[in-house]
C-alpha cells in the first residue's frame, strides 16, 4: 500500500469523525495535515481539503436533518452573506497584513473558548 | 425571524467568509459558537445549521478550485469516502451526548485554534517592529 494512500485515509478519517462531532468542516485538521504529511502547498492542501469536505459534511448532514437540529432559513441567510465573504477575501486577501487578521482571530477564539466552557 | 436577526446573520457570514478564504479556517469553527453566543441557538441545532451553511459553500469552492485544478484527486478521493462513514458516526456521538459535554469538547477545538492562530500571528508580525536580533534561522523549526 502506498504510503500517500494510508496517510490520506487515516486524514480523511479522522477529521471525518471532527466534522461529524463538532459540525464542522474538518480543514482546521486537514489544510496542516496535508501540509505536513503530504508535502502539498497551502492552495493544494486548502482546495483538496475542501473538495474531501462536501462528502462528510454531507454525510453528518443526513443525520443532522433527521433529528430537525438543522435550520434552513438560517442557514440560507448566512450561505449569502458567506458567499459574498470568501468572494471579496479572495479578491482583497493581499489587502490586509496576515498577523493582525490572524492575532484577531485568535482572540475571539480564546473568548468563545472560554465562554462555551462555562 | 425578524429584520435585525437577518442582518445578523448575513454579516456572520460576511466575517466567516472572508476569514475562510484568507486565512483558510473559519467557517463551523466560527459559526457554531456565534449561533450559540448571539442567536440563541442550542449548541447540537448550532452544529446542524452550521453543517448546512458549509455543504454549500464547500461544494461552490470544490467547482472553483476543481476548474483552477488545484485539488489533488488521488488524496480527496480518498480521504473523502474514509470521511464518510466516521463524519457519520461522529455525527451519531453528538447527537447522543448531553449539550453540556458538547459545547466542552467544541471549547477544546477553539482552544487549540486560538494557539495556532496566535502563534501564526506572532511568527508573522513585522520584524521591523522588534528590535532584537534577527533569530529567523535557529527558530524556524521549533
Amino acid at each position: 500500500m502506498e504510503s500517500w494512500f494510508t496517510k490520506s485515509a487515516v486524514i480523511g478519517a479522522a477529521a471525518g469523525f471532527l466534522a461529524g462531532l463538532l459540525g464542522i468542516g474538518g480543514g482546521v485538521l486537514k489544510v496542516p495535515s496535508f501540509v505536513l504529511f503530504l508535502k502539498m502547498d497551502h492552495y493544494r492542501a486548502a482546495a483538496t481539503s475542501v473538495s474531501t469536505i462536501v462528502l462528510s459534511v454531507g454525510a453528518a448532514l443526513i443525520l443532522f436533518n433527521g433529528d430537525g437540529n438543522v435550520d434552513w432559513l438560517s442557514a440560507g441567510i448566512v450561505f449569502i452573506g458567506a458567499a459574498t465573504g470568501a468572494w471579496f477575501g479572495a479578491k482583497h486577501m493581499d489587502r490586509v497584513p496576515e498577523h493582525l487578521l490572524a492575532g484577531t482571530f485568535a482572540v475571539v477564539m480564546a473568548i468563545a473558548a472560554i465562554r462555551m466552557w462555562f | 425571524m425578524d429584520i435585525s436577526m437577518i442582518v445578523g446573520l448575513i454579516l456572520l457570514g460576511l466575517i466567516a467568509g472572508t476569514l475562510a478564504s484568507t486565512l483558510g479556517v473559519g467557517g463551523g469553527i466560527i459559526f457554531v459558537p456565534m449561533l450559540v453566543a448571539f442567536f440563541g441557538f442550542s449548541q447540537i441545532e448550532a452544529q446542524g445549521t452550521s453543517l448546512a451553511i458549509i455543504l454549500p459553500t464547500a461544494l461552490l469552492s470544490t467547482v472553483v478550485h476543481a476548474r483552477a485544478k488545484r485539488i489533488h484527486w488521488g488524496v480527496a478521493t480518498v480521504a473523502g469516502i474514509i470521511g464518510v462513514p466516521l463524519a457519520l458516526l461522529g455525527a451519531k456521538v453528538a447527537l447522543s451526548l448531553d449539550q453540556e459535554t458538547l459545547s466542552k469538547v467544541f471549547s477544546v477545538l477553539l482552544t487549540v485554534v486560538a494557539v495556532r492562530m496566535g502563534y501564526r500571528a506572532w511568527t508573522l508580525r513585522p520584524a521591523a517592529s522588534s528590535p532584537s536580533i534577527d533569530r529567523s534561522g535557529d527558530s524556524a523549526g521549533s
